[in-house]
C-alpha cells in the first residue's frame, strides 16, 4: 500500500526505518487514533513519577504496571539503564568503556566480522548511515571486553537498536552487556548453550499451552530452531515492527529473560489459527518470516503486550522446563 | 501460481553454506523470488525458501535452507544438514579467506550430512572482475580434485544463478532416478546392505504427486 497524500503517516518512522511496501497505512492509522491517546497518557503518569524521584532501581508493584503500559520515547534511555541495573554497573567501572576502545589494536578476525555485518544493520534505517563507526565502538568493545563471546551475530541488531533509542555508545555498551550476561546468559557464546536449551523449553511450553499447534507444527517439519533463533538471539530487535520491540525491551529490563518466552509464546497463541491453517511446510515457513513479523497483531503493540501478559507463566516452571532441557536441547 | 504448486514429483533439500558475507542469502532470493537485495541484512538463525523446476518432465520441488555464516551458528544447526541431498558451498570470489575457509565446510559436510549429498562450489559475486582475487581455474580444479561441480555466479547481475540450481537439481535428480531403478522402492523389503540409501524419506519424496483417488 502506498502513502497516499491522504495519509497522515510519513514513509519513514520515528525511529528512521522505512516503512516497507506492505505496510497497511490504514490499519495503523487505526491503531495510532487510540494509541496517540495512550501515550499522551502515558506520558504525564510517567512525569508525575519522574518528578517525584522515584527509585527506580527498585522495581516494585507499580512501577513494574507502569513499565508494562510502556516507557515513553525520551525517558528510555535513562529508565532502561536505572532499572536494569547497568547504571550501577557503570558508576563500578566508569571508565570500562573508553580503555576498552583504547586497547588498540583489535582483533583482527573480530574486527572483520563486525565489519561485514555493519553495512547489514538496519540498511531500511535512514539515520544509520551515520552511526554505523559508533555502532562499531559498541560491538569491538563489548566483543574484548567478553572473550567468551566475542562478537555474535545478532549483537548488531540489538546493539543497533539500542543506539537508536540511547544516541549513546557507552550506554549502550552498557545495556548491551546487561542483556548479554545478565538477561541471556550464554546464548551468544561459541556454544550457544543456552540458546538451544531454551529453544527445547519454548518447545514444551508450547506443548503444554496449545498442544494442537505443536502437533501441526511438528508434522510439517518445521524445526524450532528454524522459527525462534532469531527471536531468541535478537530479543526480537529486527524481528517485530520497532515500537513493539521496545515495549517488550522495557519489559525485559525490568522484569528479566522470562518477558522473552512470554513475547515468543504470545507470538505462537495470537497466531494459532494462522499457524493451524498452513498446510506445508514453506506455507508455515513463510508465515513466521513474513506474515506474521509485520501484521495487525503485532504492530498494535499494545494489544501484543497485553496478549503476552494474559498468558499465565510462571519463572518456577520456566526454571524447571529448563533443567529437563539441558539434558535434551532443541 | 496455480493449483499445481503444491504437486511435485521429487522433493530435494539443499543447504546454501560458506562464510559469513559470500552472498548466499542473495543467490536463495535471486533464485526463488528473482530478487536482490544491494541493502541486503545479515542472517541470523536459519531462512528457508522454495522454488519447483522441471527435469526431464518431472517437477521438482527444492527446499532451500539458508543459515548464519558465522562458525559458532553451527550449533543451532544440526537439524540443518538433516535430509539434505545438496549442498552449495559458496565463497566470494573478491574475498580469498572465504575460498581458504571452503575446507572447513567440507570438512563440516562430512561430519555431518549424509555421505552422499551432491556438492557444488560455488564462487560469488563474479561481477566484481576488478576485485578478484581467486583464479577461475584454481578454484575448478580444487572442485575437480574434491570431486565438486563448479560454477561461477552474480547474484547482482543474475548471472549463472538458475544455472547454478539447475545443474545441481538436475545432478541430484539422476542419481536419485537411478537409484530408484536400481532399488524400486516397492521392492525395499530386500534391500542389498551395501548400498547405501540416500534419505528418501521425507525430503526426497517420490512419486507424490496428487491424485485424484486419494
Amino acid at each position: 500500500m502506498d502513502a497516499t497524500p491522504s495519509s497522515k503517516f510519513s514513509d519513514v518512522d520515528e525511529y528512521g526505518f522505512k516503512r516497507g511496501d506492505h505496510f497497511d497505512y490504514n490499519n495503523y492509522s487505526k491503531f495510532m487514533d487510540g494509541y496517540l491517546k495512550t501515550l499522551t497518557r502515558r506520558r504525564m503518569k510517567w512525569e508525575a513519577i519522574l518528578q517525584q524521584n522515584t527509585d527506580l532501581t527498585q522495581v516494585d508493584a507499580k512501577l513494574k504496571r507502569y513499565i508494562r503500559k510502556g516507557i515513553p520515547g525520551p525517558y528510555r534511555p535513562d529508565v532502561w539503564m536505572k532499572i536494569s541495573g547497568a547504571a550501577a554497573a557503570q558508576r563500578r567501572s566508569p571508565d570500562l568503556f573508553r580503555n576498552l576502545l583504547r586497547n588498540e589494536p583489535f582483533d583482527k578476525e573480530i574486527s572483520d566480522s563486525i565489519s561485514i555485518d555493519l553495512p547489514r544493520t538496519f540498511p531500511d534505517n535512514i539515520h544509520f548511515d551515520t552511526k554505523k563507526q559508533r555502532l562499531y565502538n559498541i560491538l569491538i568493545a563489548y566483543a574484548h571486553h567478553n572473550r567468551d563471546v566475542g562478537y555474535c551475530q545478532g549483537l548488531n541488531y540489538i546493539a543497533g537498536l539500542l543506539l537508536i533509542v540511547t544516541d549513546d555508545e557507552e550506554k549502550s555498551f552498557w545495556l548491551l552487556k546487561h542483556i548479554v550476561e545478565n538477561i541471556v546468559p550464554q546464548y551468544h557464546s561459541h556454544n550457544m548453550a543456552n540458546l538451544l536449551r531454551d529453544l527445547a523449553v519454548f518447545r514444551d511450553l508450547v506443548i503444554r499451552r496449545i498442544p494442537a499447534v505443536n502437533r501441526h507444527v511438528d508434522n510439517l517439519g518445521l524445526p524450532y530452531p528454524v522459527i525462534a533463533s532469531k527471536w531468541f538471539i535478537c530479543i526480537f530487535a529486527e524481528v517485530l515492527p520497532v515500537e513493539t520491540v521496545l515495549r517488550i525491551w522495557d519489559c525485559v529490563f525490568a522484569e528479566g529473560y522470562k518477558i522473552v518466552f512470554r513475547a515468543a509464546l504470545a507470538m505462537f497463541v495470537t497466531h494459532k489459527n494462522a499457524i493451524l491453517g498452513c498446510d506445508d511446510i514453506a506455507a508455515l515457513a513463510n508465515l513466521f518470516r513474513d506474515t506474521m513479523i509485520q501484521d495487525n497483531i503485532v504492530t498494535d503493540c499494545h494489544g501484543f503486550v497485553e496478549a503476552m501478559f494474559s498468558l499465565r507463566l510462571k519463572r518456577s516452571e520456566l526454571e524447571s522446563l529448563r533443567k529437563v532441557a539441558v539434558l535434551n536441547p532443541a | 501460481m496455480g493449483a499445481r504448486e503444491d504437486e511435485y514429483d521429487y522433493l530435494f533439500k539443499v543447504v546454501l553454506i560458506g562464510d559469513s558475507g559470500v552472498g548466499k542469502s542473495n543467490l536463495l532470493s535471486r533464485f526463488t523470488r528473482n530478487e536482490f537485495n544491494l541493502e541486503s541484512k545479515s542472517t541470523i538463525g536459519v531462512e528457508f525458501a522454495t522454488r519447483s523446476i522441471e527435469v526431464d518432465g518431472k517437477t521438482i520441488k527444492a527446499q532451500i535452507w539458508d543459515t548464519a555464516g558465522q562458525e559458532r551458528y553451527r550449533a543451532i544447526t544440526s537439524a540443518y544438514y538433516r535430509g539434505a541431498v545438496g549442498a552449495l558451498l559458496v565463497y566470494d570470489i573478491a574475498k580469498h579467506l572465504t575460498y581458504e575457509n571452503v575446507e572447513r565446510w567440507l570438512r563440516e559436510l562430512r561430519d555431518h550430512a549424509d555421505q552422499n549429498i551432491v556438492i557444488m562450489l560455488v564462487g560469488n559475486k563474479s561481477d566484481l572482475r576488478h576485485l578478484r582475487s581467486v583464479p577461475t581455474d584454481e578454484a575448478k580444479l580444487f572442485a575437480e580434485r574434491n570431486g565438486l561441480s563448479f560454477i561461477e555466479t552474480s547474484a547482482l547481475d543474475s548471472t549463472n544463478v538458475e544455472t547454478a540450481f539447475q545443474n545441481i537439481l538436475t545432478e541430484i535428480y539422476r542419481i536419485v532416478s537411478q537409484k530408484q531403478i536400481r532399488d524400486p522402492p516397492e521392492g525395499d523389503v530386500i534391500r542389498p546392505s551395501n548400498v547405501e540409501p540416500i534419505d528418501v524419506k521425507p525430503t526426497v519424496t517420490a512419486d507424490v504427486r496428487k491424485q485424484c483417488c486419494q
